[in-house]
């Protein structure tokens, strides 16, 4: 299956390069490997993670994009959806049937529409919004809601590592 | 867990096994040389002893001799000292390993971290169950007959690691789009190779069992050589069929059936001829309760359930296929260009293309990979399960024979919920989170108790695609009300009125939007008090009155939201003073959004190579571009706070800042404007995207305002 995948990755890579989404930056670590991809995104505009710049890896299945790849930040950022290992929760990186209570309408899961562009919008988004109702990060969830001054206080941390300043 | 055990111990490096080899096969040549020279010294002359073992070496022959006799001698001498034998032997073994790496250098350089797992792992594997055969089922006595069966195994285990190698690389090299064509010729010139010697082998086994050993030992030779040469045949299939593809322009409409046939045919004569192969051993080894046939019974068991999985699978895959070519029929010319589009799946010009439903087109191959793992439309999620298969059902559903015309629809979706969880099931992509494989099976129970309250059940695709008509007309209302509402109503007119009317009730400010769960009353959300109702709940927490075995596995994280809901109860009134500065960032955006067209980003974009040494040197510069812009930016918003207020951190809560620290309004100010300067470099696709962005922005903010 990996030759359709090679293909569709190679299509999205190319559209990407040529016509790249304001604030993200994504292509392949290694062209020998084009099923590991890094991406950057820039913190969204007025939120607390405005001006960061956050690198995640990006992993696909060797059948994509009938499933969704993992995605996982290689940065500290603490958010509700972001495991504290870096794994990225958002509903459109989940597969279809993966969700055991119907707890995320289908409608927002993986389907082979989606591509790396949507995801990485969507996490962009995710950072403007974070959803407290799914906490991946309970802690990060919880700081949210009640601390606010305090989550912007590490955010701002986090903004100032990932620019290595 | 036998490779887990050997994998502790300590080896040696390759080095030392050889330099150690090296001096342990010349030390028993060196004593086949002095015993010889001793012996013939001793027949030559018998009273000279004097040519002593230290001499013995540079004592120049000086008996006429025929040289071969004299290394015949030589042979017997070290045959029969055991110890010389044990040297030669390992020798052996160093020679094979010695070419093994000689291989693995030529044709694969240097190995992968993952590949050298897995040959370590197969050959652990190898060594154990070979250990068992020869021991345990073989119940070898004889030396002779063990070091045969070794030198037998040993061969075959090179050649099996090999092939893993190649498999290995196959899959690797796959995965990248830039690989010269030498590196797949030398592969598939060492896979020929192993093909010939397994036939080489086959025929060894043939004549071995004919002459020697009898049909069983026949059998046991035969089936490993065939294994074998299954394994590589099909390596060498993928590979071909790989390589055309990728030298192929276009699509190549039939590639997914090929391999999935080539798949399904290797994989179903791997496991039968190795159920066959453990089967025999069973069945001829005579040793009923020995350690050995627990083993083998094991993997008897393990090879039966691969075998009846595949099966099943591929029971999946015809249904599918069939119900495809019977409901979606092939678009016509006119829909195609009308549609002038690419497949959705795989970004690819579509030249036939088959219909849905909904209108949207789709390859036929694409199609039915996607309808293997789902029944819904990948591009509007409308649900595609066989209205007719609804009507038809009946309780007969555990129908093998296949004569049922199909399974309704419901058991349809379970079915393929569990087929596909069941098959498609990645460990490593569900695990990291979800926590058992029953999470998928009781998937659709959940699905039953939640949805059908009282009315006919409702497919949860089909549910959202009304819902998304609704929220067309009323982007305001959360999805959540919506959803709850259509599960009462089951229709998007009832609802729409209903939202009109005012009936439906949309949460208190708090709730940010879906709260499904709220249907499926969970101990978390039951603790929730109303007002600051935002409690993490944690993902899939609702199914524990459901299925005790997930409650389990979530119920640290359980803990955790009922903490949190607590605490909650506690802080009442600071969590409703929080909501404000909640609700501000987002009305800002609305005002704020896709500024930041300062630099031109896009510098680099607008060119994708063909070298992929140059589309990699771009990609990194773009990155190094992105951070230093990014870098500049917050120095120098550093700067603008830093002459207010050193510690002032709190982004958020923008309102704050904006009246404690008037010149921070300004820079806003500043910053809205730049963002209408002409001449922006960004792309239309940029600026739809910027516009979406900001779209999404303005309905999520509307929503709050009209919360508050
Ligand atoms: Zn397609
Ligand atoms: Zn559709």
């Amino acid at each position: 299956m990996a030759g359709s995948a090679l293909k569709r990755l190679m299509a999205e890579y190319k559209q990407l390069t040529l016509n790249p989404p304001e604030g993200i930056v994504a292509g392949p670590v290694d062209e020998e490997n084009f099923f590991e991809w890094e991406a950057l995104i820039t913190g969204p505009e007025e939120t607390c993670f405005e001006g960061g710049v956050f690198a995640a890896k990006l992993t696909f299945p060797s059948d994509y994009p009938l499933s969704p790849p993992k995605m996982k930040f290689t940065c500290d950022i603490f958010h509700p959806n972001i495991y504290s290992d870096g794994r990225v929760c958002i509903s459109i990186l989940h597969a279809p049937g993966d969700d055991p209570m119907g707890y995320e309408s289908s409608a927002e899961r993986w389907s082979p529409v989606q591509s790396v562009e949507k995801i990485l919008l969507s996490v962009v988004s995710m950072l403007a919004e974070p959803n407290d109702e799914s906490a991946a990060n309970v802690d990060a969830a919880k700081t949210w809601r009640d601390n606010r001054a305090r989550f912007n206080e590490i955010a701002h941390q986090t903004v100032r590592k990932s620019l290595g300043l | 867990m036998p490779v887990v055990l050997l994998e502790r111990l300590p080896l040696p490096s390759l080095r030392t096994y050889v330099t150690v080899s090296v001096l342990l096969t010349s030390c028993a040549i060196y004593y086949a040389h002095l015993a010889q020279n001793v012996a013939l010294g001793r027949i030559s002359d018998p009273s000279s002893t004097q040519t002593n073992t230290d001499g013995a070496p540079k004592t120049p022959p000086t008996w006429p001799k025929t040289s071969e006799g004299y290394f015949y001698d030589k042979i017997a001498i070290l045959i029969g000292e055991g110890w010389c034998v044990w040297a030669l032997i390992n020798m052996a073994y160093c020679c094979l390993i010695l070419v093994g790496k000689l291989i693995q250098r030529i044709v694969f350089g240097k190995l992968r971290v993952s590949e050298q797992q897995h040959v370590k792992d197969k050959f652990l594997n190898f060594m154990f169950y070979k250990f068992i055969f020869i021991f345990g089922v073989m119940n070898v006595q004889n030396m002779d007959e063990v070091l045969l069966w070794c030198t037998w195994f040993s061969v075959l285990c090179l050649l099996h690691l090999l092939t893993q190698l190649c498999k290995d690389r196959f899959e690797y090299l796959s995965f990248s789009p830039t690989i010269p064509l030498s590196h797949h010729v030398k592969v598939l010139v060492l896979l020929a190779v192993i093909q010939t010697n397994c036939a080489f082998l086959l025929l060894l086994s043939v004549f071995v069992g004919y002459v020697y050993a009898g049909i069983n030992i026949f059998a046991f030779m035969a089936a490993e050589c065939i294994l074998l040469m299954t394994k590589s045949m099909y390596v060498i299939v993928r590979y071909a069929i790989h390589l055309w593809d990728m030298n192929h322009e276009g699509v190549w409409e039939n590639r997914a059936i090929y391999v999935y046939y080539a798949e399904l045919i290797f994989e179903l004569a791997t496991l039968s001829i190795d159920f066959c192969h453990h089967l025999h051993m069973l069945l001829w080894g005579h040793i009923f309760l020995s350690m050995a046939s627990l083993v083998i019974c094991m993997q008897l068991r393990y090879l039966f359930h691969d075998f009846q999985r595949r099966i099943r699978r591929h029971k999946n895959y015809l249904r599918v296929v069939s119900s495809m070519e019977a409901r979606f029929a092939m678009a016509t010319k006119e829909e195609l260009e009308d549609n002038n589009d690419d497949c959705a799946i795989c970004w690819e010009g579509m030249d036939t293309a088959r219909k849905l439903p909904c209108g949207h087109l789709f390859h036929s191959a694409c199609l039915r990979s996607w309808l293997e793992q789902d029944t819904s439309c990948p591009t509007c999620r409308m649900n595609l399960s066989d209205p007719s298969e609804r009507t038809t059902q009946a309780p007969v559903t555990g129908d093998i024979n296949g004569n049922e015309p199909r399974p309704d629809a419901q058991n349809n979706d379970l079915q393929n919920q569990m087929t596909n969880h069941f098959f498609h099931f990645d460990g490593s992509r569900y695990v990291s989170w979800l926590p058992s494989f029953s999470v998928e099976v009781t998937h659709t129970q959940i699905l039953g108790n939640g949805l059908d309250v009282n009315l006919a059940p409702i497919h949860t695709s089909q549910l959202d695609n009304m819902a998304r008509q609704v929220q067309e007309v009323f982007p305001t209302v959360p999805l959540s009300s919506v959803v709850d509402d259509l599960r009462m109503t089951h229709s998007v007119e009832l609802t729409i009125e209903n939202i009109i009317e005012g009936r439906v009730t949309i949460p208190p400010a708090g709730f940010p939007s879906r709260t499904h769960q709220s249907l499926l009353t969970t101990p978390a959300s039951a603790t929730t008090p109303p007002p600051g109702g935002a409690v993490p709940v944690p993902m899939g927490s609702g199914s524990v009155p459901v299925l005790p075995s997930q409650g389990v596995n979530l119920l640290p994280s359980l803990g955790g939201a009922a903490m949190a809901a607590d605490e909650t109860r506690e802080n009442g009134a600071d969590l409703m003073d929080g909501h404000d500065g909640l609700n501000e960032p987002g009305a800002r955006n609305l005002l704020l959004f896709g500024d930041s067209k300062e630099e031109p980003s896009a510098m680099y974009g607008h060119r994708f190579s063909k070298s992929a040494a140059e589309r990699e040197t771009m990609l990194g510069r773009r990155k190094e571009h992105m951070l230093e812009q990014a870098r500049r930016r917050f120095a120098s918003r550093q700067l603008s706070q830093g002459c207010v207020d050193d510690n002032s951190t709190s982004y958020a809560s923008l309102d704050h800042q904006e009246n404690l620290y008037p010149s921070l309004n300004v820079d806003s100010a500043i910053r809205f404007t730049s963002a209408h300067v002409p001449g922006s470099e960004a792309s239309d696709g940029q600026q739809d995207i910027a516009n979406s962005i900001r779209e999404r922005a303005y309905l999520a903010a509307q929503r709050r305002m009209r919360h508050n």
